[in-house]
Formats: C-alpha cells, sequence, structure tokens
C-alpha cells in the first residue's frame, strides 16, 4: 500500500513535466492532471479491492507492476501528440489510458472469479482447444497490421491480438498436463544409443517445436516462435528437473533456426539489421540505427520527459518503447527499469518456491517465464544483443491485448502468492 | 572460502572481458564481441550459482533465476555499452554526412543553442546569432573582417576558419563552466562561449585599406607573445553570403549556392585566407634564412668579404647582378651584400653552405611543418623534388630565394620575430581568449615559445644584417624616426609574369617588438609595392600601442 505512493508522485510529476515541455511555460491546470488523478485513484481503488478479497496476497508485485504501467501511460501520453495516426478511433495516449482501465477491470475480475485453482486445472483440455482454436482463427482470418505477419483480429473499431492470450492458455493447460505427468519419470527408453523422454513429454516436446517451426516459417515471427519454446521448456524443466530435456529441446529448436535463416529471407534480413544496420542506415537499418542514437543522446540522465526526440525511431511506441525510455530518462532510468523487471521476475520466482501445490508452483513459474522472457525477448531486440522481434513489453509497450493479458497474468499470480506457506 | 574466491574471480574476469570487448569491438553486434558475452554469461553462471543444495524442485527454480538474471545483465551491459561507452562512436557514426542519416535531435540541439560571439580585442563584433522574422537563427558577420573569422553555414557548407577550429566552445558543447552545464539541465536556451581574438581593428583597418583592391596578404604579428594583431588578405569574401541557417529558405539556399559559385570561379581566390593558405615565392627575404644558416654554421660573418663581378656561372647556369650599387666595385661584405640583396653573393654563401645545412636551417626556423595555429596553416616548403638541392644551381637559386620555395607569409612573419627575439620563434596565436556570455573568461591563452630556430649570437648578427639594410640599403624607405626597425624587401619572379613584391620586418621601441610579413602578387618591386605597407603598419603598432 505504501509502495503505491512511489508511482502515484511519478506519475504527477512525469504528466505535469510531459505537458510543460510542449508548451514550454510553467503554466498549468488541473485540468492537466486528469490522467494522472484518475490513474492514481484507480491504483488505490485496487489496492482496496484486493485488500478486501484477500489480506495474505503478496505486497511487492502489484507496486512493480504499477510502476511499469505508469511508465508505459506517461510514455504513451508523451508520444501521443508526437505521433500522427489515422484511421484510428482515439489518440495513442487516450488508447493506452482506455486499455489501462480495462487491464485492471480484468484484473479485479481475475482475482474475483479465481478463488480456487482447482477448476483451472480440471479445464486444462479446455484452455488447449481455445487455443489452437484461436490460433487457427487468427491465421485463417487474420489481419495484418504491418509488420508482414497476420496477428491480429478485426472487430471493427479494435483489433484485438490474440497471440497474447494464447500464452496465458498455453500455459494454464500446460500446468495442468505436466503436473498430471509428473510421475512418469522412470518411463525413459532407448531408440539405438540415445535415451528418448518417456512419451507424455516426447509427444508435448515434439508438438511444441513443431508450433514453434510453424510460426517461424508461416508467420515470420521468430520471436514468438522463441518465446513460447522458452516457456514450455522452462515448465518441462521445473516439472521433471531434468536438464537433458531442455538440453536438446533447445539443440532442436536452434537447429530449426539456423534452417531458417538459410530458408526464409525475412528472417536472414533480420539477423543482417541486426548484425551491421550501418549498411543501409536509413532504410532497412533505420529503426536500430535511430534506436543506438537515442541511448547515446540519453547518455547518463536522459534528456527528460518531452525534451528528447523519440518519435524519429519508427514504431516506437511497441518496439521501441525502451528506447524512447532511454533517450528521455538516460541510463539511471534504464537500469531502474531494468532493475524492476528483474525485481517482479525474481518476486515471481520466489512465490513459486514458496508455494507447495505442484499445480500451482507450476502455473507460476509458467506466468513468471512469460513476462520475464516477454521482456528478455524485446529488450534484447531493442539493444541489439538478438535480432529484433515484434513482439511487445509488458506492461510498457503500447497495446490493449498485452496489457489486459499482463494485468490477467498478475491476477492469477497475486492468487497464487496467498498458498504460500508461512 | 574457496566458493567466495571462485566467485570474485569469476566477477573480475568478467569485468575484465568487458572492458577488453568494449576496446576491441566498434560495435554491440560485433561477432566477437557477441561471442564475448557468451563467455561472460558462463562467468556470471559461475559466480551466481547457488552453492547450498536445496529442494530438488527448489533447486530447478533457482536455475531459472540464475538464468533470468543472467539474461537482464546482459541487456544491462549492451544498454550501458550504448547509453556510455559506445556513445562518441554512435553520435560520431551519425553525424558523418556520408552515411546519409539525420540526427534530428543534434538539429534541434543546435537550433536551440545561441551560438557564442566572436570578437576582436576592443569588443568590435565579427560574428554573432541574430534571430531573423521567420524565428530562424542567422550568422551575421562584420562586413569589413567577417572573413578572418571564417564562415558558419550548418544549412549548405559547414564551417570554415575560426569558425570551425573553435566550434566546440563556440557551441557550447565543449564549454565545461557550471552555468553550461546548468543551462543544459534546466533546457534554458544554451548560450556558446565567445571567443575573443588577438586582432587590432584599428591596425587590421589599416592593412585593408593599404592593400586595397590588390591581391595580397599582411600578418603583423606582436614579437613578445606571438599574438596576431593583424591578419589581413585580399581580396576578401563576405561570410554573411555564405551563412546558411538550418532549416533555410529555397531561396536562401539558392542565393548562398550562387554566391558560393561565383567566389569558386573567381580567379582571384577570395576564398583563400592569404597569409596562412597563399604559398609564394620568397624571392630576396629568404636571404634572411641564408644568412642565418651562414652564421649559425660558423663560415660567415656579417664581415666576411664576397666577390661579385656582375654575374656568375653554375652548372652552366647563368646568374646576372642587376642589384649591385656600384657597377665598378666588386668587394662586398655580406652585412652589404644583404642590404643590397646581391643574389651572385648568396649563390656563394649557398653553394659554401651546402644543401643540408642551408635545409636543416630551413627546417628550423619552421618550414616543412604545420605551424601550430588556431587556424589550419599550410607548411612552407623548401623544394617540391627531394633532389633540388642537389644540384649546385639548385642550391644557388634557393640560396637567394627563387628555386622551388614556397612560403607562406606567416611563415616570413614568424622569421623577421625570430630575428629580434634572440633566435626564438614564438607560438603564433589568434584566440585570445574564451568568454562566458556574461563576460567572465574561462580560458586565457598562456604565450609560449615554439621553436629555437638559432642562437642569440647568430640573431643578433641577423638583426645587425636587416637594420643595415634600412638604415643603409635599399630598405632605406622603412626608416621610421624613433624606432630600431629592420626589414628586407623582396621581389620574387615567378615566370613570365610581373614578380610578387615582399617585405618582412621588425620594429622596436620601449622593449616592445612587432613583426610583420606582407606580399602582393604580381605587384612589381618589394622596395615599391610593399614596403610601405610593411612600414605604416609597424608604426601604427608601435606609435599607439
Amino acid at each position: 500500500m505504501q509502495l503505491l505512493v512511489i508511482p502515484a508522485c511519478a506519475s504527477l510529476v512525469g504528466l505535469l513535466t510531459i505537458s510543460l515541455a510542449r508548451v514550454g511555460e510553467t503554466r498549468w491546470t488541473w485540468s492537466d492532471l486528469v490522467v494522472s488523478l484518475l490513474f492514481i485513484g484507480v491504483i488505490f481503488a485496487t489496492s482496496f479491492w484486493l485488500a478486501l478479497l484477500r489480506a495474505a496476497a503478496d505486497q511487492v508485485v502489484f507496486p512493480v507492476v504499477t510502476v511499469l504501467a505508469c511508465l508505459g501511460l506517461l510514455l504513451s501520453q508523451r508520444l501521443g501528440p508526437a505521433i500522427q495516426q489515422s484511421g484510428v478511433w482515439a489518440s495513442l495516449a487516450q488508447r493506452q489510458l482506455a486499455y489501462f482501465l480495462l487491464a485492471l477491470a480484468a484484473l479485479w475480475v481475475t482475482v474475483a472469479v479465481v478463488r480456487s485453482f482447482h477448476w483451472l486445472k480440471r479445464l486444462k483440455y479446455t484452455w488447449a482447444v481455445l487455443a489452437s482454436t484461436l490460433t487457427v482463427v487468427t491465421m485463417v482470418f487474420g489481419t495484418d497490421l504491418g509488420s508482414g505477419a497476420r496477428l491480429w483480429l478485426d472487430f471493427g473499431p479494435v483489433t484485438v491480438q490474440p497471440g497474447e492470450v494464447v500464452k496465458v492458455l498455453l500455459v494454464l493447460f500446460l500446468a495442468g498436463y505436466l503436473d498430471d505427468h509428473r510421475e512418469l519419470i522412470a518411463g525413459t527408453y532407448r531408440v539405438g544409443p540415445i535415451p528418448l523422454p518417456p512419451l507424455p513429454y516426447l509427444i508435448p516436446l515434439l508438438t511444441m517445436w513443431g508450433i514453434a517451426v510453424l510460426a517461424v516459417v508461416l508467420q515470420n515471427d521468430l520471436g514468438n516462435a522463441l518465446l513460447l519454446f522458452g516457456i514450455f521448456l522452462a515448465m518441462l524443466y521445473v516439472a521433471t528437473r531434468r536438464f537433458m530435456y531442455v538440453f536438446g529441446g533447445g539443440l532442436a529448436f536452434a537447429a530449426a533456426v539456423v534452417a531458417a535463416l538459410r530458408l526464409v529471407p525475412r528472417v536472414s534480413q533480420r539477423v543482417q539489421i541486426w548484425l551491421d544496420p550501418w549498411r543501409d542506415p536509413t532504410g532497412l537499418g533505420m529503426q536500430p540505427v535511430q534506436a543506438d542514437l537515442a541511448f547515446a543522446h540519453g547518455h547518463i540522465f536522459g534528456s527528460g520527459w518531452g525534451f528528447g526526440y523519440p518519435q524519429s525511431i519508427p514504431v516506437v511506441a511497441t518496439d521501441y518503447a525502451f528506447a524512447a525510455l532511454g533517450e528521455e530518462l538516460g541510463s539511471l532510468g534504464t537500469v531502474a527499469i531494468l532493475s524492476l523487471y528483474l525485481l517482479l521476475v525474481m518476486r515471481g520466482l520466489s512465490i513459486a518456491i514458496r508455494i507447495r501445490h505442484s499445480y500451482v508452483r507450476l502455473l507460476t513459474v509458467g506466468l513468471v517465464s512469460v513476462l520475464g522472457l516477454q521482456t528478455l525477448i524485446i529488450l534484447a531486440g531493442t539493444v541489439r544483443l538478438l535480432p529484433l522481434t515484434g513482439i511487445t513489453l509488458p506492461f510498457i509497450s503500447a497495446g490493449g491485448s498485452s496489457l489486459v493479458t499482463n494485468f490477467i497474468m498478475v491476477g492469477l499470480l497475486l492468487r497464487a502468492s496467498e498458498l504460500v506457506r508461512g | 572460502m574457496r566458493r567466495s574466491l571462485l566467485r570474485s574471480t569469476a566477477i573480475i574476469a568478467s569485468l575484465m572481458l568487458i572492458g577488453y570487448g568494449v576496446a576491441v569491438t566498434q560495435d554491440r553486434a560485433d561477432p566477437r564481441w557477441l561471442v564475448l558475452l557468451v563467455v561472460i554469461a558462463g562467468l556470471w553462471a559461475v559466480a551466481l550459482w547457488p552453492s547450498r543444495p536445496l529442494a530438488p524442485g527448489a533447486q530447478v527454480i533457482l536455475h531459472l533465476a540464475l538464468v533470468f538474471a543472467v539474461g537482464f545483465g546482459l541487456v544491462t551491459v549492451q544498454v550501458l555499452r550504448a547509453h556510455l561507452l559506445d556513445r562518441d562512436r554512435i553520435l560520431a557514426k551519425a553525424s558523418d554526412p556520408a552515411s546519409g542519416v539525420i540526427d534530428l535531435r543534434r538539429v534541434l540541439a543546435e537550433r536551440r543553442i545561441e551560438r557564442g560571439r566572436i570578437l576582436l580585442r576592443d569588443g568590435t563584433v565579427l560574428a554573432s546569432d541574430t534571430v531573423d522574422s521567420s524565428g530562424t537563427r542567422v550568422r551575421v558577420y562584420h562586413e569589413q573582417y567577417g572573413y578572418v573569422a571564417g564562415y558558419y553555414s550548418p544549412g549548405l557548407y559547414g564551417a570554415a576558419g575560426i569558425e570551425q577550429a573553435w566550434d566546440g566552445q563556440l557551441s557550447g558543447q565543449r564549454a565545461t563552466s557550471w552555468d553550461a552545464w546548468l543551462d543544459g539541465l534546466l533546457h534554458r536556451t544554451k548560450r556558446g562561449h565567445d571567443v575573443v581574438l588577438t586582432v587590432d581593428p584599428a591596425l587590421q583597418a589599416l592593412g585593408q585599406r593599404l592593400l586595397g583592391d590588390r591581391a595580397g596578404a599582411a600578418v603583423l604579428l606582436d614579437a613578445d607573445t606571438g599574438a596576431v594583431l593583424a591578419l589581413v588578405s585580399s581580396p576578401a569574401f563576405d561570410p554573411n553570403q555564405l551563412s546558411v541557417p538550418l532549416g533555410a529558405t529555397a531561396e536562401q539556399l539558392d542565393r548562398a549556392r550562387r554566391s558560393f559559385d561565383r567566389l569558386q570561379q573567381d580567379g582571384r581566390g577570395p576564398l583563400l585566407l592569404r597569409p596562412v593558405q597563399g604559398q609564394y615565392t620568397p624571392g630576396s627575404i629568404f636571404k634572411t634564412v641564408t644568412a642565418a644558416a651562414a652564421f649559425e654554421s660558423g663560415i660567415a660573418t656579417p664581415d666576411s668579404l664576397y666577390r661579385d663581378d656582375g654575374a656568375i656561372v653554375i652548372d652552366s647556369r647563368v646568374i646576372i647582378e642587376r642589384n649591385r650599387p656600384d657597377p665598378s666595385r666588386v668587394a662586398y661584405s655580406l652585412r652589404e651584400a644583404y642590404g643590397y640583396s646581391l643574389n651572385v653573393v648568396f649563390a656563394q654563401v649557398g653553394l659554401q653552405l651546402g644543401g643540408q645545412r642551408l635545409e636543416e636551417m630551413a627546417r628550423a626556423v619552421g618550414f616543412e611543418r604545420a605551424i601550430p595555429f588556431d587556424l589550419p596553416v599550410v607548411p612552407s616548403r623548401i623544394a617540391r623534388t627531394s633532389d633540388f638541392l642537389a644540384s649546385q644551381a639548385g642550391l644557388a637559386e634557393t640560396a637567394f630565394g627563387q628555386g622551388q620555395l614556397q612560403v607562406t607569409p606567416l611563415q616570413m612573419a614568424l622569421v623577421a620575430a625570430a630575428v629580434v627575439r634572440d633566435g626564438t620563434i614564438p607560438r603564433p596565436y589568434l584566440v585570445a581568449e574564451v568568454r562566458t556570455p556574461d563576460g567572465h573568461v574561462v580560458w586565457r591563452r598562456t604565450p609560449s615559445e615554439w621553436l629555437r630556430a638559432f642562437d642569440g649570437a647568430t640573431a643578433e648578427a641577423l638583426r645587425d644584417l636587416m637594420v643595415w639594410s634600412v638604415e643603409n640599403g635599399y630598405a632605406q624607405p622603412a626608416r621610421i624616426e624613433g624606432l630600431r626597425v629592420g626589414g628586407k624587401t623582396g621581389t620574387a619572379e615567378v615566370g613570365d609574369a610581373a614578380p610578387h613584391a615582399w617585405f618582412i620586418g621588425f620594429a622596436e621601441a620601449g622593449g616592445h617588438r612587432v613583426a610583420v610579413a606582407v606580399v602582393i602578387e604580381h605587384g612589381g618591386s618589394g622596395v615599391q609595392v610593399a614596403l610601405p605597407v610593411g612600414r605604416s603598419l609597424l608604426e601604427a603598432a608601435l606609435r599607439e600601442g
């Protein structure tokens, strides 16, 4: 509760700076601060709601998530006026605020509905069917919003990215499935000299591998493939405690990526851009070059909210949100944000360690892995540790589907934290 | 105990690897750096590996935590590299015009900065920023002396001269004062530092008036310090015509392009800053260097006698003497030979010296190297081809100032300064101090010595020669009542065209010393054309100062 004061203050000061920096004078009215006041009201109300429902939940996760969401909200307020968009129902800033309110509502509902985890586990095959249906529907009816992959469902005024929800459904299914079969460690058999995992592990292993490969080939979506497969390996490792499975799975995935490099021109192009963006700094390499410039100009302290020029990076609000923050908040800001994410992941895993209930523990690990891996993959792309992949930065990137899904996951995490043994 | 030793070793090793990697690789996605990162990740895994065995279920989650910690660690290294370590590399790459990258942040930042002024030492403003009616910053120059500042044209031609060489201070980017830092922090309009030049506007105006519309150059130095009191180049250009701000209109760009083309096509080269970039055959003024070599090596004194029959044949090349005061006289002391500028005598001195000793002296006074100055200076050349001084004829011609010699006026003014200063050459300078906009001095030039050209005895002998030349020789018109003046004229043959007229000299009064070099292109006789300009400058410098 007290920890919430920090994001509350940050949102007030941040929004004030942004609106003042645009005008260039130090005059303000309360109407400039509506967004911040709304934000503060909503997060404190949520905190009360959580306290009402159950007092024993974890007290660190929600404030950390709120700080990150606050940064995302501020970034959208800051970028909103700078980026002109047409054909959308509201400005970037307004939409992000609406998404944030929707996401908090989703959190309220999740916490209210999920009182026990038993039915979640029982419905595991429902989640699997739902996930596959969504995936197939997206592949068939989906639209392409300019990334070269059909990842969105168009419902008139709003577009939804089902891939975000599929991740959670997948975790729900895998947690239930792997928990059911965790006794089967002894059933190893051999094909020739190679020991293979027992069938209940081998089949999902192969299926996941297949899905990941399909994602790369059909959708050019290396990032999501890496994410899905990474989540699966993390959960498999925690469920079976066998390093060899992870190692073998990783090797198979690496082989698939190398093959994709050879065969799919878009993937190899991404790798080229990653390794040498300066070969074509105004065309293909424009994004990473401008992002590098943003970081370089950010230096130690950053230019300050509203004083940078992050709109020079193409698609800054989603892919390169971190670079925009790096420019305006400097190295101190980026390191602080990285620490917050790491704190969130570590807190989540420490909750998982202390949960005795094996299904919930596996579920928690899965949820934390989704958040952690997603953050790592997109950040690694932004800072050119890996090729860039177009997935969102949890809580900060502009985008409704991802924000709502992430808050549902936070709700599940909070509920799980109640099962921590005292 | 061994465990913690291992951990700290791994951490230290990883830090050293990061340092090594940043030094070796230029880019964050260089494959070698990526390989290093993999190794670093391994080291961190060693350092963070959980030591106490836990329950197996908890152990695997700890391993997962380890993977995340290492992953976030690597992202942190990458992002800090971009923020801090690679910063200059990235900015340098982007500011290279060849890359085609437009760094809008730099452009915008520059528009926010009010560039510092360029002032003369009495406060005359050579260059300053004004904001025009459309809100664009425009650089405005003094109409007469503006060219001394160079030009600043960020929208089209970049920068030149002081504007380029002192850009760091003028733009405020290298400004280190507390106020400058605070301006940046508070997003106030930044003001660059003012750069104050040593030029005296009265002397500069006099120089420009004396040269008029003749092509040529004049440098007037304070010989005590090396400060440039006047830096005249004629014909000059008006930097206002080239000053194109960022975000200029098409019409402004067009006008500037037309002006630039016109200046470039002008056969007389108005864009050339002649005192430091003009290269001329020196003619007889170079005899000062030849004499210095002769005195320094001890082969002659001012009283040594030479024979001049009116002509000399060297390697079947005939050198005819036109300068003898009395055609019936054949014996001259070196002092007289210098004062009457006798080529036949100096040809003999040159042969006596040999190519090596002459070249050594030329190098000792600063030839063949870039003079350290606030503007780039073209090095003066003793010979174009390396074996020129090996031939007897080439050596003889060089000794009296013809041959393949190419000198800048600044170089020759420094020779005169060395003579009056007991053989040392001061480091010449144009920028006296750097001030904050409110007049607080943040940096002041300390005059220093650049070279020791020759020793004090040689300098004294040369002063004897140059003063005799003014008192009794052909440079007599340079005499100034009440001052001790030394000088040497030159009439440099340049093919079939009219010769360049030269004068170098110095004047002393009350412990204050000034040196001058004047050249007027194809002006004719040094005595009649260049000398009066030099004399007036010397006199004005000492009478006023």
